[in-house]
């Protein structure tokens, strides 16, 4: 466990974890913008969402956002294992992470699609800032995800200084994605509040 | 540390030679992660860009020297001007400022041995030059963006610019931004985390300071124009309705997200010419900078007021009048920190002993159009002066000043200071000196007019005008002395071309600069620092007991990290020792991954989403092998 001693002496995070806390903070900056977009759109329109659009789902979005959002336990306690030296529970609370979202990410592809055959992101400004915001959310999992199949690959292998920086890396992500997750579905289901 | 005796420091040297020994040839250019190659071939890209924009100007200027002119057709006057602004601003002076002098650079005056992500930096880099190529091929196919450097819709939407010219434009600057932000997170992590041991915060070089506040701009200001550009693309490629008013959609949205980010890019590309003059200053006047803090909060304070003023580029656009005047206020308050900054300066200057050499002369010519530059911008904040003279070209007097005179200026002032560290030769002090004069005189000659043919009505991006107007004369002085400023430019080149092949050899320090730069041989060896130098002040080599011990670490041994290619990593305020990490060296990845980039870019803008999709998973390919190899080493402590 050589990887453990660097862990153990450090005083201050690595620069990885510096690294990917940027790339979060200019990925909330860009989440931002596509609240305050929908928001700016939605004030400069009387009806929203516009005639002809049915009003969004709300039961189904916030009850996967909290599966989403619970997957924040395994991702911790995941990372906790690693720094502790136990490289095979780490990995199992990874995995199981895992397939919660793939889960998550699977049931969520299938009601963007059924929404596009609702509605066209063609007819409105609603519909187009609709799509784009849980698009842009989806994509985002998918990158998560790829980190995590990654780090998963790596853990295969065992603990080193590096791939304690990669769990870092992956659980400082995940905690961004669902800390978004929440923006996300609070902003999609508003117009059914 | 260039005349290294003991036996026992020579062989330590000689292992680091070894040890960081760069593969030779294109090869080694090509997969170099050496953050001073990145930072030269950032410096040339930026430069041929550099070419283009110049030649784009005089293009402009030539049409408009006298009236109806007849050099450009009203097209290609667009494309013409588009292009230039879109190459000075995107692919010329922040390229150059972050890429090249922050690329070389920071890593030196914080006595790093490399940047904190080496392959991220050489991915920046081959993202930026696609990115420069990918609009310039616009612009060859005859497809170049024409709607101005701020594209607005609804001239930029499909019903009124069908083609792809503006699909050129925005996905290019959506390419642009991904090199952009990965340099920004690069800089600040490398600012965080590597600074030699002992650099706490408050000893980090003022040069430094404005290079954190830059990234830090960068990383929260670029979201804002990808997006901005992605609605575009949606709107324009897929039919969405983001700009549309028939359906609910508004093109002031454009507006707004573009000057969220455009506003604190007018800061991203003058904070860096701060600096560059707080380099040179002390250096050059003999003592310390005056007021260090103050400058310090002034280029962080700067960078932030910038995101809360950007809808003063909108006061024409019918807002309501109390978000007009909280912007005009806003923009006030830019004028406080900007006049520490200027005050500072001066008094260095005053109560220094300036020796005016090249590089200080451009400091003050500097000085003097970002004052001008800096009035009329005050002037813009008033809210009836900007709807009175919003588009014409005053305004493009007030910019020219700024993003010529005061951003570029220290750019040019700095390849002068720093020519004698990256090459090892002396530039000629006369001839430089008349490169300044020169390009001073054209430039004032250049924009000066511009304020006066504003005042009396002519509207800027106007491909010709009547004569009979009263702006003939000024519009041929302005020509004139853009060939001036041209001749200026073209003999600084001259003179740093000869003197890299003819010039008398550099010493270490020929300025008695105060920063680490200047504490190592010129050229800089691969390992930048025989020994990781110890540093108790801002001002490291006014510190002579410091460098001495250096010395003598080299001859017993300490710090000198020579089992790999290592260097050590500190905590972020008071830079104390933490670790040392294993750099990575060479790695072909950063170029594959950035070529697979531009191959999914190519396909967007032609439309084939299948093999974009390809393209995409040959990416997440390469970057999987770019991380594949891990550190073997295990840190030593």
């Amino acid at each position: 466990m050589s990887g453990l001693n660097v862990e153990r002496k450090r005083i201050s995070m690595p620069a990885g974890w510096w690294g990917t806390l940027l790339f979060v903070a200019t990925e909330a900056t860009l989440f931002g913008t596509l609240f305050a977009t929908y928001f700016y759109l939605r004030f400069n329109t009387p009806q929203w969402p516009p005639a002809g659009v049915p009003e969004p789902k709300v039961a189904l979005p916030l009850i996967l956002t909290g599966v989403l959002v619970a997957t924040t336990i395994p991702v911790f306690f995941g990372a906790r294992a690693a720094l502790a030296g136990r490289a095979r529970l780490a990995w199992l609370l990874f995995f199981v992470a895992l397939v919660i979202q793939a889960g998550y990410f699977g049931v969520q592809v299938h009601e963007f699609l059924g929404d596009l055959d609702k509605f066209s992101p063609h007819d409105s400004a609603y519909a187009s800032i609709y799509f784009t915001l849980l698009g842009a959310h989806h994509a985002h999992v998918v990158v998560g995800m790829a980190i995590e199949v990654w780090l998963l690959a790596k853990l295969l292998g065992g603990l080193t200084p590096y791939r304690l920086v990669g769990v870092r890396v992956a659980a400082l992500y995940w905690y961004f994605v669902n800390a978004v997750a929440i923006g996300v579905v609070l902003t999609q289901v508003y117009p059914a509040l | 540390m260039a005349t290294v005796i003991h036996p026992e420091a020579r062989r330590r040297v000689q292992r680091l030679e070894r040890i960081w020994l760069d593969r030779p040839g294109v090869l080694g250019w090509l997969t170099t992660t050496d953050h001073k190659k990145i930072g030269i071939l950032y410096l040339f890209t930026s430069l041929v860009f550099f070419g283009a924009g110049g030649v784009e100007a005089l293009l402009v200027r030539t049409q408009l020297l006298t009236p109806n002119g007849t050099t450009l057709s009203p097209g290609a006057f667009s494309e013409v001007m588009t292009m230039h602004g879109v190459t000075m601003i995107f692919l010329f002076v922040i390229p150059i400022s972050t890429g090249a002098f922050g690329n070389y650079l920071v890593p030196l005056m914080i006595g790093a041995r490399d940047m904190a992500f080496p392959r991220m930096n050489a991915f920046s880099f081959w993202v930026f030059a696609a990115s420069g190529i990918f609009m310039y091929v616009g612009l060859a196919t005859g497809n170049g963006p024409n709607a101005g450097w701020f594209d607005y819709v609804p001239l930029a939407s499909r019903t009124y610019n069908p083609g792809s010219a503006i699909d050129f434009y925005a996905l290019g600057l959506i390419f642009n931004a991904i090199s952009s932000t990965a340099a920004a997170i690069n800089f600040i992590v490398t600012i965080f985390k590597m600074r030699a041991p002992g650099m706490a915060l408050n000893r980090m070089p003022l040069f430094c300071y404005a290079f954190l506040a830059v990234s830090f701009a960068l990383v929260f200001a670029l979201p804002a124009l990808s997006i901005d550009c992605v609605f575009l693309e949606l709107d324009r490629r897929l039919g969405f309705s983001f700009f549309e008013p028939a359906n609910g959609g508004t093109v002031l949205l454009w507006q707004h997200l573009f000057w969220i980010f455009g506003h604190p890019e007018v800061y991203i590309i003058i904070l860096p010419a701060f600096g560059i003059a707080t380099s040179i200053i002390p250096t050059f006047t003999r003592r310390r900078m005056v007021a260090f803090p103050m400058v310090a909060l002034a280029e962080v304070l700067v960078a932030f007021i910038g995101f809360g003023v950007w809808a003063h580029h909108m006061f024409a656009v019918g807002m309501s009048t109390i978000t007009t005047v909280y912007f005009a206020a806003a923009s006030m308050i830019v004028v406080i920190p900007s006049a520490i900054q200027i005050f500072a300066w001066l008094t260095t200057l005053v109560t220094g002993t300036p020796i005016f050499k090249t590089p200080l002369l451009w400091i003050i010519g500097f000085i003097v159009f970002f004052i001008i530059g800096g009035l009329s911008g005050i002037m813009f904040a008033a809210i009836p002066f900007d709807q009175q003279l919003t588009d014409t070209y005053f305004v493009v007097a007030h910019f020219h000043f700024i993003i010529f005179g005061a951003a570029v200026f220290p750019l040019l002032g700095g390849l002068y200071y720093w020519f004698p560290k990256v090459t090892g030769r002396m530039y000629s002090e006369p001839v430089g000196q008349a490169s300044f004069w020169l390009t001073f005189v054209g430039s004032a000659l250049t924009f000066f007019p511009m304020h006066i043919v504003g005042l009396l009505g002519m509207p800027r991006r106007v491909y010709t005008y009547q004569s009979g107007l009263g702006w003939d004369g000024y519009n041929m002085a302005e020509t004139i002395g853009a060939y001036i400023l041209a001749g200026g430019l073209m003999l600084l080149v001259a003179n740093l071309v000869v003197s890299y092949f003819r010039g008398p050899k550099a010493p270490d320090d020929p300025f008695g600069g105060a920063t680490l730069e200047w504490s190592i041989p010129s050229p800089p060896p691969h390992y930048n620092f025989a020994v990781i130098p110890r540093v108790t002040t801002p001002y490291p080599m006014w510190d002579e007991q410091d460098r001495i011990e250096d010395m003598r670490k080299l001859e017993r041994g300490e710090m000198v990290l020579d089992g790999g290619h290592e260097t050590p990593a500190t905590s972020v305020l008071d830079a104390n020792w933490d670790e040392v990490i294993d750099m990575p060296s060479d790695s072909p990845w950063p170029i594959v991954t950035a070529l697979m980039m531009s191959g999914v870019f190519a396909m967007l803008l032609t439309g084939h989403l299948v093999a974009m999709c390809v393209f995409l998973g040959l990416m997440a390919l390469a970057v999987a092998a770019w991380h594949g190899a891990e550190p073997e080493h295990e840190a030593a402590t």
